[in-house]
């Protein structure tokens, strides 16, 4: 799967390359195992969807690329992000500021809080635009317009003064993601940008990003822990437990052919698309492990109905199934889907 | 903007209202005798004489006349001259001060004024200055600098620090001295050569080319300034460090630094506004304690401001006195918020909007 094979060399033909990446946190509860040495590739105009429950690491993964985790507590261990042929990890602050937003931009999950309360709408926006852009005032307000235009604020000329508490929760997200789509970064990282709206605005705002990706062409990271949302646009998939990518394929293999009983989990939780009752087919039991002193073996092992001796002592490796599709489970041969 | 303050200062006069009617309900409680001493030098002796003035100024009158002419003063039918009036400035004779209270306050404010503006700057430089700093660094050795300043700063119960520093620096070193200012300085203070621009004399001292006189004037001034701002300092220091780590912890603050704004942006522009806010509150809740302050500092170091003079009345029951400090801390207070109030519609739009 990793293509460089000159090894420490940040040299990549994808756009984007992440090599072992590993993120803790130093807390006084002990050492969180947030990131886990994950690997994968991302290449132009793809869109890749990350997804796994609730605290396995899939904003700490795109925060360590940002270089955004605080530190401390938090400490990337050790890995490359390599970006256009450059490790992200290895810049300096200064170059980095200029691949924040530019480069890469991050939605975030709730629009509520991630907007200044205490800025207008278009300030927020028009601030990226003179800062990596060099317009002025009366230019970038021109192009904050179009943006809000785009991402389908009606009256955007009227809304551009705005504060944040002025807009419904859809219309936020609208403006979260006109701001980062404001400098025309190569990459688009949403994390959990759908979470905390309602269903109906939930669709619209996929929508809308499907549509923008059309138009502009950019590669997307889309965090979720929703395979739903996923199924319908990302081209592959990263299925994330406990730190670490179990399962990664593109989206067809993910949904048709899953060899991962977490992912076989996910998928069943969902509801049963041909029984139009909406019948669950299952959902997984137990908690997902504390990432606080990693336990040996396959961490969804005490979750696993699958699980055999060997997962409690041996932590399984991503392995081929076919090209593109691995799975890290040691029983991923009869992991299939009923 | 504009819309909510002239609300906000259509509301002033009905604070003030409510001010002076507590304040003059208090005043119900004392004797007509007493209050007599609104109008006159002294309380007369002479019983006949009491009453007569008791009926002159209407103090045996329904409640509400009395208020009125407690607020408007009351025409003298000998000569015709209004006299007394809460709202005319008169506050009456104080006993213990041996001239009107006006007078007093006048020749006095001044004093604490300047004892209050000066304690204000340790307040801000120290107190928001490194909390931001402090939690700016959160955790590293700065920071736990500030931290335990801080928590030293906070656990001293004021009058003892004051103490403290009273037996160190007066009583042991004999470093500073008590009062406002020397004799040698005072007299020249009040020569027709020196100019009085504000009153205060650390300033007039400046602009009048006088170093020595603002050299005595600081001396006199330190020790007081010190303990008196000490306590919101200290205050100050904690609430602005808590409150920026909890902004610099928001979500928004994330999306400002993915935006690739520098850290020196991201705190002015996007932390700070929000994180002052509480501050602003402290603020307020800073003015009411110094004024409180300014009574216990200006007795312990005999500075001639308004607080001692309150504290001389209050000791002697000079209830006159006591009252017209009452007044001017309501009236502090009502521009105090005000002045809160306002600074934060100006910061959040969320006040400021609806
Ligand atoms: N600042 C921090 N200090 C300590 N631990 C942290 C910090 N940030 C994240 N973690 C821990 O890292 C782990 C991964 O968190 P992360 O936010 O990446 O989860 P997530 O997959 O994004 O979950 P969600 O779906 O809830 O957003 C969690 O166990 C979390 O408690
Ligand atoms: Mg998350």
């Amino acid at each position: 799967m990793a293509v460089g094979i000159d090894l420490g060399k940040p040299t990549s033909q994808h756009l984007l390359e992440v090599r072992d990446l590993t993120t803790r946190f130093y807390t006084e509860d002990g050492v969180v195992h947030a990131v886990n040495g994950i690997s994968y590739t991302l290449d132009e105009g793809e869109t890749l969807g990350v997804v796994g429950e609730s605290g396995c690491g899939k904003s700490v993964h795109a925060l360590s690329m940002m270089r955004l985790i605080p530190i401390p507590p938090g400490k990337i261990e050790k890995g490359e992000v390599i970006f256009k042929g450059r490790d992200l990890l290895k810049l300096s602050e200064e170059e980095m500021r200029h691949i924040r937003g530019a480069e890469i931009a991050m939605i975030f999950q709730d629009p509520m809080t991630s907007l200044n309360p205490v800025l207008t709408i278009g300030f927020q926006i028009t601030e990226s635009l003179q800062l990596h852009q060099g317009m002025d005032k009366a230019q970038s307000r021109e192009r904050a317009l179009e943006l809000l235009d785009m991402v389908g604020i009606p009256e955007a000329a009227l809304r551009l003064d705005d504060y944040p508490h002025q807009f419904s929760g859809g219309m936020r997200q609208r403006a979260m993601i006109a701001m980062g789509l404001s400098c025309n970064p190569s990459i688009l990282i949403a994390d959990e940008p759908t979470t905390a709206l309602d269903v109906t605005i939930q669709a619209q705002i996929v929508d809308l990003v499907k549509r923008l990706q059309d138009k502009l062409g950019m590669t997307v990271i889309w965090i979720t822990h929703d395979l739903g949302v996923v199924a319908g646009m990302a081209d592959r998939v990263n299925v994330m437990y406990a730190g670490s990518i179990i399962e990664t394929g593109p989206v067809k293999y993910i949904y048709g052919d899953p060899h991962h009983p977490y992912t076989l989990g996910l998928l069943g939780s969902l509801p049963n698309p041909e029984g139009s009752m909406g019948v669950r087919l299952y959902s997984i039991p137990g908690e997902p492990p504390d990432l606080v002193g990693m336990p040996k073996g396959c961490p969804f092992a005490p979750r696993c109905t699958f699980k055999v001796e060997r997962c409690l002592h041996e932590m399984p490796m991503l392995e081929e199934i076919e090209p593109g599709h691995l799975a890290a489970c040691w029983e991923k041969d009869r992991v299939r889907r009923v | 903007m504009v819309n909510y303050i002239i609300r906000r200062l259509l509301m002033v006069p009905l604070l003030l209202f409510g001010v002076t009617v507590l304040i003059f309900l208090m005043l119900q409680v004392l004797s007509p005798v007493e209050r007599s001493a609104l109008y006159v030098r002294d309380i007369p002796r002479n019983e006949r004489v009491l009453e007569g003035i008791i009926k002159r100024y209407g103090l045996d009158q329904p409640v509400h006349i009395q208020y009125w002419k407690w607020l408007m003063g009351t025409i003298d039918p000998q000569t015709g001259d209004r006299q007394g009036g809460i709202l005319r400035g008169e506050f009456g004779y104080s006993r213990t001060a041996s001239q009107p209270v006006a007078e007093m306050l006048a020749r006095r404010f001044p004093a604490s004024l300047e004892l209050a503006l000066l304690a204000v700057i340790p307040v801000i430089a120290g107190g928001i200055l490194l909390g931001v700093v402090g939690a700016v660094n959160h955790n590293k050795p700065l920071d736990q600098f500030v931290r335990i300043f801080g928590i030293v700063g906070w656990s001293f119960p004021d009058f003892v620090f004051g103490l403290l520093l009273l037996m160190l620096f007066y009583a042991n070193l004999g470093w500073f001295p008590p009062g406002r200012i020397s004799d040698w300085a005072n007299q020249i203070v009040q020569s027709p050569e020196f100019h009085n621009y504000t009153q205060l004399i650390t300033i007039d001292s400046l602009l009048n080319l006088r170093f020595d006189i603002f050299w005595d004037a600081l001396r006199h001034l330190i020790m007081p300034v010190i303990t008196l701002a000490y306590l919101w300092w200290a205050l100050t220091l904690r609430v602005t460090r808590s409150s920026m780590l909890e902004t610099l912890r928001q979500d928004y603050i994330t999306t400002a630094r993915a935006k690739g704004l520098s850290e020196r942006t991201v705190i002015r522009r996007h932390a700070l506004p929000n994180g002052l806010m509480p501050v602003i509150t402290l603020g307020g809740n800073t003015v009411v304690g110094l004024l409180s302050g300014v009574v216990i500092v200006e007795t312990v170091y005999n500075y001639p401001g308004i607080g001692s003079a309150a504290a001389d009345a209050a000791v002697n029951l000079d209830v006159i006195t006591v009252l017209a400090f009452v007044l001017l801390n309501g009236f502090i207070l009502v521009m105090a918020n005000l002045i809160v109030d306002i600074l934060y519609a100006y910061i959040d739009p969320r006040v400021r909007l609806d």
